[in-house]
């Protein structure tokens, strides 16, 4: 199911990053196939949010590059990397004093003139879009911060969806949600993965999550990869046991792998 | 939450509180001025044209332009509480008026006095070594800029008590008096000194209107729609640092104006940056116009400096404003 076109969408070459003295990523060689769903699984601090920041061009590489579809992300302008790449990240402010709508239709900014007064028709049009794909169209004229969490994740989602980006990231998804938004929140993206065919790089601690999304699983540990491959082999209860040092019961159930620490 | 009021509509009832306080503020105070008398030669006419439109049109430009700085700077820095002296700005402006009536009493340039330019160098030099400190730290973060500001006011505060020790009864009194703020002797020259600095910084705003509204979701969204933040943060910084330093260095500093205004006024008209800029430009400023009316006319014959008005209004309005808060919450 998984095509392999000769050239990947994002690529990232020898990344390294640095925060302060400490290196948090790499070195580190990646690949996304067009269509691919990527999920990053490992322990609190082994560097999923710094790659995914890196992948979105949010942060430089300290050494090595990072590519889509082969230009370096360095010659590519902010706007013209947001128009490419949308990024959904975790930690997001508690107060911002927007609707729904209007959230959504900032992600319409890498399209605005930089002088433009209102969107355009195109603009709107996304914005509808973006709310029916997530199918928060009702929500649409709240207040976000009267929203529930799994709601405001919804709306974050659309609004990343409104970039029309061929790649979507988004940094632990589901965490914080309770079980129904969970579901929510994984039965749309699978939806965007298989009927929009969105290229998808998701971090997150849910293995389910990621067994049941991801085409291919990487497994970070202290920045490196500890393991790259199909959901079957790396969330098995070998390697997750020496990734989080901890015995896994592992059972793993076609499409989605069922895990369970083991008590 | 309530529905803010169509744009044009809030934007064209702002502009009619405007134009009415410009020209009705200078016909009220200790002496009355009738409508008629303002065209013919005499008192009420000198009294009308030379002393009291020009610090009407201060205060309309100074009110403006505080509240569009406060604007700015609570969106730049996402904090509510921000106002346009959080920088430092008003503290190197006040140590560049103290230093120059200590040691240049008297002397001027390009027709401004020496306090003036002084303190318009202090608000620069201030916002300056703050950006310079936070930008020595490779990804500026918000914390950084907030405590740079902090540390360099608690600075210069030390600074301004260090050179009144140095100085006579008569200068000490002449840099309390310019700490206080206010607009009593002001012309024509100061109002064109500030209108340009006012315009220019509304400008950024207005240009960056998008980008200060992804700000309002967050820096990583913002930057992740493709908002160069840091350049984004420099741009509208410098800006309104000329704006509120070329203020202040004519109408010393006057405080809580942009903090409670771009508060006011977000209720009535909403967030979008296009609409409250310009709305914090023409509310801000009738509010300081009418307040400065209320400081001359309340003691009359006494002046009181308008800063001080402003100030025993803010801080109960800043401790209400609190407490609503904590409430809703």
């Amino acid at each position: 199911m998984t095509e392999r076109p000769a050239e990947p969408v994002l690529a990232a070459r020898g990344l390294v990053r640095d925060e302060g003295r400490r290196t948090v990523l790499g070195p580190l060689d990646l690949e996304i196939a067009e269509r691919e769903c990527l999920a990053v699984v490992g322990p609190n601090g082994a560097g999923k949010t710094t790659l995914l920041r890196c992948l979105s061009g949010l942060r430089a590489a300290t050494r090595g590059a990072l590519f889509h579809r082969g230009r370096p992300y360095s010659a590519l302008s902010r706007r013209e990397l947001a128009r490419r790449i949308a990024y959904v990240p975790q930690v997001r402010p508690a107060e911002v004093p927007l609707t729904v709508r209007e959230v959504v239709l900032l992600g319409r900014f890498p399209y605005l003139a930089r002088l433009q007064l209102a969107p355009s028709a195109l603009d709107h049009r996304a914005v509808e879009n973006a709310l029916a794909a997530v199918g928060i169209e009702a929500l649409a004229e709240r207040p976000l911060d009267e929203l529930s969490g799994g709601e405001r994740q919804m709306a974050w989602i659309a609004a990343a969806l409104a970039q029309e980006s061929e790649v979507l990231i988004l940094d632990e998804p589901t965490t914080h949600l309770d079980p129904r938004h969970q579901r929510d929140v994984a039965g749309l993206l699978l939806r965007l993965h298989r009927e929009s065919g969105a290229t998808i790089v998701l971090a997150t601690h849910d293995l389910e999550l990621a067994g049941l999304l991801g085409n291919r699983v990487l497994a970070l540990s202290a920045g490196r990869a500890f393991a790259l491959g199909a959901p079957g082999e790396v969330l098995a209860a070998g390697p997750l046991a020496v990734l989080f040092d901890a015995p896994f019961d592992a059972e793993i159930s076609a499409p989605a792998a069922r895990l369970r620490l083991a008590p | 939450m309530r529905r803010p009021l169509d744009p044009r509509l809030a934007l064209g009832l702002l502009g009619l509180l405007w134009l009415a306080v410009a020209f009705g503020a200078p016909l009220l105070g200790s002496q009355k001025v009738a409508l008629g008398e303002v065209f013919r030669d005499g008192t009420a006419a000198t009294i009308f044209w030379q002393l009291r439109l020009p610090r009407v049109l201060l205060a309309l430009l100074a009110g403006g332009a505080l509240s569009t700085a406060g604007l700015g700077f609570q969106t730049l820095f996402r904090n509510p509480l921000a106002e346009p002296y959080t920088l430092g700005v008003a503290g190197g402006a006040a140590l560049g008026a103290v230093l120059a009536v200590r040691f240049a009493e008297g002397a001027g340039a390009w027709g401004l006095p020496l306090v003036a330019l002084a303190s318009f160098a202090g608000a620069l030099g201030a916002t300056a070594l703050v950006a310079g400190v936070a930008i020595r730290r490779k990804e500026t973060e918000t914390a950084t800029l907030l405590l740079a500001g902090i540390g360099v006011s608690l600075s210069t505060s030390a600074l301004i008590l260090f050179v009144q020790y140095l100085a006579n009864a008569t200068q000490t009194f002449q840099m309390v008096r310019w700490m206080m703020g206010g607009l009593a002797v002001v012309g024509y020259r100061e109002v064109l000194w500030v209108l340009p600095w006012t315009l220019f910084g509304l400008a950024v705003l207005l240009a960056g209107r998008w980008e200060l509204n992804l700000l309002l979701a967050g820096e990583e969204i913002a930057a992740s729609r493709g908002v160069d933040v840091p350049r984004l943060r420099f741009r509208v910084l410098l800006a309104v640092s000329l704006m509120i330093g070329a203020l202040v260095a004519v109408a010393g500093p006057i405080g809580f104006v942009g903090l409670m205004v771009p508060h006011a006024l977000r209720r009535l008209v909403g967030h979008d940056h296009l609409v409250l800029a310009p709305a914090c430009l023409l509310g801000g400023g009738a509010f300081l116009a009418l307040a400065d009316l209320a400081a001359r006319t309340v003691m009359a014959p006494a002046d009181l400096p308008v800063g001080v008005l402003t100030a025993l209004l803010g801080g109960p309005v800043f401790l209400l404003l609190l407490v609503l808060r904590r409430r809703r919450a």
